[in-house]
Order: structure tokens, then sequence, then C-alpha cells
């Protein structure tokens, strides 16, 4: 019998960090990571999961680790 | 609304606009009998498809000119997610639509009756890749 599949939530901070970052608008987060700010609004929203590499872009231009720009709540989903 | 989905809503409208039309008058059986090649129902598809090409062309060059940026971008991960997704459930239908015009149709149908299905089934899958998108961008947005 396999183990159940676990559910969550993923999080994500990057409005905060924006504006912590000189209020970085979502185009210019978009641009420099290489999505549209339709994109960054998406993935502030928790509707689309980034790719892990757009991930850590995201992570690099805030210069803090992935963990710190998104988050897994387990007890979520 | 991203620039994309703001172009698979355009597409939709032309598909309606040229085709819904279109299928009307040949559901009422006026070409099903015409002898090859028949020329009034080439002229009206090739009508209705030059109009649907006019609407899509117009309105692609408006939507550009309100967002040129969003128009220059190239299309980014999330978009080509919903697109794979879009043509995935275009293929779907245009696969089993195939089946019942090609497989089964022939032995039940008129040649004109086949034709038009098939033109059908191909305006049904466009429609199925746009509205897909739509509702992606929309679920995503």
């Amino acid at each position: 019998m396999s183990a159940p599949m676990l559910r969550g939530a993923l999080s994500n901070r990057i409005r905060a960090l924006r504006f912590a970052n000189g209020e970085m608008s979502q185009g210019d987060l978009g641009q420099r990571i290489g999505v549209t700010r339709q994109t960054i609004a998406a993935i502030e929203a928790g509707k689309y999961s980034p790719s892990l590499e757009a991930a850590f872009r995201i992570a690099h231009v805030f210069g803090v680790s992935l963990g710190e720009v998104f988050q897994w709540d387990a007890t979520g989903g | 609304m991203p620039f994309r989905e703001k172009i698979a809503w355009l597409s939709l409208v032309a598909l309606g606009v040229a085709y819904i039309p279109y299928f009307v008058v040949v559901a009422s059986g006026a070409y099903d009998h015409a002898p090859a090649p028949n020329f009034p129902l080439l002229t009206l598809l090739a009508g209705v498809s030059i109009l649907r090409l006019a609407i899509l062309g117009g309105g692609w060059l408006v939507l550009r000119a309100r967002a040129p940026e969003d128009a220059r971008m190239k299309p980014d991960e999330r978009d080509v997610a919903i697109s794979r997704r879009a043509m995935a459930s275009g293929y779907y239908v245009l696969t089993a639509a195939m089946i019942l015009v090609g497989g089964i149709m022939p032995f039940t149908e008129g040649v004109w009756r086949i034709v038009n299905a098939a033109i059908f089934t191909l305006v049904v899958a466009e429609a199925v890749v746009h509205a897909v998108t739509a509702v992606g961008y929309r679920r995503q947005a």
C-alpha cells in the first residue's frame, strides 16, 4: 500500500520583498527574471507556481534564499 | 489582461462571427447535393475565411497599439504552459472528431456533408484551443 500524497499549499513573500527592495514594480521584477508582469501577479497571488529556475531567479534578484521567498505549508491545500 | 489572453478572446470572437453564420447556412442543406466543384459553397467558405482573417488582423493591430510592450514580450513559461495545455485539449477534440468524420461519415453521408463536417471539426478544435487558453489565463490571473 503506497503512502498518501502530501497535501499542502505554496505561499510566497514576493510582494513584501518587492516593497522592501525600493518598491520594485511587478513589471521590473518580471523583466529581470524574464516573465511578464501578469505572471509575477499570478505568482504573488498563488495562482501560478513558477518553475524552479524562475523561483531561483526571483530569490537571486532579492538576494535571499529560496526559502525566504517561497514557503510550503503542509497543512494547507 | 495579458496580451495573449486578449488574442485568445479575439480569436474566439473571429471564429464565432465568421463560422457560426457559415454553418447555419450549411446546416440548412442548401449545398449538400451540388456537383463538384461546389463554387457557391467554396465562395461562401472563402468569404467567411477572409472575414475571420480581417477581424483577427484588425483586432491584433488595435490590441498591439494599445499595449505595444506586452505585444513585444516573448511568451514566458506561464504562457507556454497555458498554450501547451490548450493545444493538448484541441488535439484530443480534433482526433475524436476526425475519427467520426473520416471513419464513420463516409459510410452514411454525402461528400459535401463530410467536407463541412471536417471544416466544423477544425473550427471546433481551434475554438477549444482558444477557449482553454482564455480560461487558463483567467484561472491563473
